[in-house]
C-alpha cells in the first residue's frame, strides 16, 4: 500500500472509529428506561468495573441489556457493510448485497433449521446460518455465470430467483411449525435484536473484526478484480483462490449477523456505496470505512428502533429500510 | 414531508403485520364487534355453524350448541367431543372450499381485520359472519349470550352466564382489600412479547387483585423492552404455558432472572388455554390466578 492510500485510510478509519466510539457511548444512555447520565458514562468508563452511584438494577440495564445490544447491533452492521463492500467488487455490481442477493435467506434457511432441529444448541445457529448463506451464494453465482459470463443483470435476477425460492421454503417451514414458535420467527425475519444472546455475541464480534481483516487485505486484488476477471488474472492475481476467499469470508459475515438478529435489510447495499461516494472507488479505504460505517448505522438504527415507541418496540429491519431505502433512491439518482 | 409519508407508511405496514400475526397466530380471539354485520334477518332457526376460533367452540358447546357445530379449526381442541366435528384448517388459513362444502348459515369468526376478503365470500355464498371480539370479561359474557341467543339456547346461555357471573364475584370478594401483586405477564420470553391495555388477560388479572405492571401499554400483545421489563421490578410472573403452547414458554425471560419474582419464588404456570381464549374457561383463568397470587384468600 503506497503512503497516501495508508494514510487515507488509517484516517478515514480513525474518525469513524471515534464516530463509532461515540455512537456506542452515547447511544447507551438512550432507552426505554432513563438512566442518569454521569453516573451511566463514569461506570462506562470504567467498563463495568464501578457502578458509579447506578442502582444495582440500573447497572444490570446498562451492561447486562444495553450495552450488549448496542455491541450485537455493531457487529451485525460491520458485518452485513463488510460482506455487500465484498459482494459488490467481486461480482462488478454495485446492487450486490446480501438481502438482495437472497444470501440473508440461505442464512436464514439455515437458522430456521437449527432452531427447529437443535433448538438448544446455540452455537450450531451460526454455523447453519453460514451453510446456508454459502449454499446460497454458490447457488447464485452459479446461475448468474452464463455463456456470456455473469452480466450484473443476470446477477440480480439470479438473486431474485434465488431470494424468491428460499422465501418459499422459509414460509413452508413456518407452516409446519407449532403456532406458538411462529410468532417469534416472524419479528426474527425483519430484522430484530432483542434477542442478544450472551453466546452468540463474542462470535458475532470476532467474525466481524476477522472478516473485515481478511477482506481488507484482499482488497488490493478486488480493486484489479473490478477492472475484470481477465484483466486481473493477467496482473497477477489468483482469481479463483480470491473469490473462494471473499465467497466463504462474506458467508460467514452474513451467516452469524443472520444467526444473531435475522435478516436486517439495506446495510450492505447503502453503507458500501456511501463509503465509496465520500472515500472513493478504493476497496482498501472503502472496506474498513464500510465494516465502521456498518456499524455506526445500525446501531443508530436500532436505538431508533427501541426508543421511539417505548416501551414498545419495533423491529430494526424495519429502521434500516425506512432509513436505506431513500436514501438508496437519492444514491442512485446521483450515480 | 414526503420523509415523513413514507415513515408512516412504513410504520403501518410494519405493524399491520404484526398485528395480523397477533390476531391470528397468538391469540387467535380477539378484535372488536365491528367488521362484518351479521346478515342475520329474522327468526331464522341457526342449525349449521363453523367456528373459526378455539374461544367461539368452547362457548357453542358450553350454551349446549355442540351438535349445530358442524366445522371448526385445528386449534379448538376443547371440549374432547370438538374433536369429532370437521376440521376446516387453522385460524390462519381456513379452508373455503371445505367451509361452503359444509353449508353452515353462520362462520363464527374473533377478528376481523385480515378475513375481510374471506367475509366477502363468504357472504356472497350467502353465509353470515359474525364477529366476537371481546377484550374484557364483560365481552366474554356478551359473546356467550350472543351466540346463545342466535343458536336458540338462550336459557342455557343465560344459566351459564350468570354461574360464570357468581364464580367471577366470588374471586373478586375473595381478594377484596388484598394488596394488589404487582405482576408481569409473559406471553413469550424471546422476543420479549406481554399483555397490553386491550388484552382480555389484563382484565382478568385486575379481578384477580392483581396489578400488571405492563396494564397501560397501548394495544393487546406489543413486543416489550427487555430493560423496561427488568426495571418493572415485578413481585411474581405469570407464564401462561402448557395448554396448547405445550412446554413452550416454560422460561421466564433474561432480563427477569434476577427480579423480586424470581428471587422470591413467585413465577406461577397457568394454563395458557385459560388465559388465551375469552370462552367459558377464562373463569378457571381468573380462579387460578387468584388463587395463585392470592392464597390466604382461599382458605
Amino acid at each position: 500500500m503506497n503512503r497516501v492510500t495508508l494514510r487515507k485510510t488509517l484516517i478515514s478509519c480513525a474518525l469513524l472509529g471515534g464516530a463509532l466510539l461515540l455512537a456506542i457511548v452515547s447511544m447507551s444512555l438512550l432507552g426505554s428506561e432513563r438512566l442518569p447520565a454521569r453516573d451511566s458514562l463514569c461506570a462506562l468508563a470504567s467498563l463495568g468495573t464501578s457502578a458509579c452511584g447506578l442502582t444495582p438494577d440500573q447497572f444490570d440495564i446498562l451492561f447486562q441489556i444495553r450495552l450488549p445490544r448496542i455491541l450485537l447491533a455493531a457487529a451485525v452492521g460491520g458485518s452485513l457493510a463488510t460482506a455487500g463492500a465484498g459482494y459488490q467488487a467481486l461480482l462488478r455490481n454495485p446492487l450486490a448485497e446480501p438481502y438482495l442477493l437472497g444470501i440473508s435467506n440461505g442464512a436464514a434457511v439455515g437458522t430456521m433449521i437449527a432452531l427447529v432441529f437443535f433448538g438448544a444448541i446455540e452455537w450450531v445457529r451460526p454455523l447453519l446460518a453460514f451453510s446456508g448463506a454459502l449454499a446460497a451464494t454458490f447457488a447464485v453465482y452459479r446461475l448468474a455465470r452464463g455463456r456470456a459470463g455473469a452480466t450484473p443483470e443476470r446477477l440480480i435476477l439470479a438473486g431474485v430467483i434465488v431470494t424468491t425460492f428460499l422465501s418459499s421454503v422459509i414460509v413452508f417451514v413456518t407452516t409446519l411449525m407449532d403456532a406458538t414458535r411462529i410468532r417469534s420467527f416472524t419479528f426474527w425475519l425483519l430484522g430484530d435484536l432483542s434477542g442478544t444472546s450472551k453466546a452468540l455475541l463474542p462470535v458475532a464480534i470476532t467474525v466481524t473484526i476477522l472478516g473485515a481483516l481478511v477482506l481488507t487485505l484482499h482488497a488490493r486484488s478486488l480493486n484489479l478484480l473490478m477492472l475484470g476477471e481477465r484483466d486481473a488474472f493477467d496482473l497477477g492475481v489468483e482469481v479463483g483462490r480470491v473469490r473462494v476467499v471473499v465467497f466463504l469470508v462474506a458467508s460467514l459475515l452474513v451467516g452469524s449477523s443472520v444467526a444473531a438478529s435475522g435478516s436486517v435489510g439495506y446495510v450492505g447495499l447503502v453503507v458500501p456505496h456511501l463509503a465509496r461516494l465520500s472515500l472513493g472507488s478504493d476497496n482498501r479505504i472503502s472496506i474498513p470505512a464500510a465494516a465502521l460505517g456498518g456499524a455506526l448505522f445500525v446501531i443508530v438504527a436500532d436505538t431508533v428502533a427501541r426508543t421511539i415507541i417505548a416501551p414498545r418496540e419495533l423491529p430494526v429491519g424495519a429502521i434500516t429500510a425506512l432509513i436505506g431505502a431513500p436514501l438508496f433512491i437519492y444514491l442512485l439518482k446521483r450515480v | 414531508m414526503c420523509f415523513l409519508c413514507f415513515f408512516v407508511a412504513t410504520c403501518s405496514a410494519v405493524s399491520r403485520r404484526t398485528l395480523i400475526l397477533w390476531l391470528l397466530l397468538l391469540a387467535i380471539s380477539f378484535g372488536c364487534n365491528s367488521g362484518a354485520k351479521p346478515a342475520l334477518d329474522g327468526p331464522t332457526r341457526v342449525t349449521r355453524v363453523v367456528s373459526l376460533a378455539p374461544n367461539l367452540t368452547e362457548i357453542v358447546f358450553a350454551v349446549g350448541a355442540g351438535d349445530k357445530l358442524v366445522g371448526r379449526t385445528s386449534y379448538c381442541d376443547y371440549p374432547p367431543e370438538a374433536k369429532a366435528v370437521a376440521e376446516i384448517g387453522d385460524t390462519l388459513h381456513p379452508s373455503i372450499e371445505r367451509i361452503i362444502a359444509l353449508k353452515p348459515q353462520v362462520v363464527l369468526i374473533s377478528t376481523s381485520s385480515q378475513l375481510e376478503v374471506f367475509t366477502q365470500q363468504l357472504q356472497n355464498q350467502n353465509i353470515a359472519v359474525v364477529v366476537t371480539d371481546p377484550h374484557d370479561l364483560e365481552g366474554v359474557f356478551r359473546s356467550i349470550t350472543q351466540v346463545g341467543e342466535m343458536l336458540g339456547q338462550k336459557d342455557q346461555a343465560d344459566l351459564l352466564v350468570t354461574r360464570l357471573r357468581e364464580r367471577a364475584n366470588t374471586v373478586e370478594q375473595a381478594v377484596k382489600g388484598k394488596t394488589p401483586v404487582r405482576v408481569f405477564y409473559q406471553v413469550s420470553g424471546e422476543p420479549l412479547y406481554t399483555a397490553g391495555h386491550d388484552a382480555f388477560v389484563t382484565d382478568l388479572m385486575r379481578r384477580a387483585g392483581i396489578t400488571s405492571v405492563t396494564a397501560d401499554v397501548p394495544g393487546a400483545w406489543p413486543k416489550y423492552s427487555n430493560e423496561s421489563a427488568l426495571a418493572a421490578k415485578p413481585d411474581a410472573i405469570i407464564l401462561p404455558t402448557g395448554g396448547s403452547m405445550g412446554s413452550a414458554n416454560s422460561d421466564v425471560t433474561e432480563a427477569l432472572r434476577q427480579s423480586p419474582a424470581v428471587l422470591q419464588g413467585r413465577v406461577y404456570k397457568i394454563n395458557d388455554d385459560y388465559l388465551t381464549r375469552p370462552g367459558p374457561r377464562a373463569i378457571d383463568g381468573l380462579e387460578a390466578m387468584a388463587r395463585a397470587l392470592h392464597p390466604d384468600a382461599f382458605k
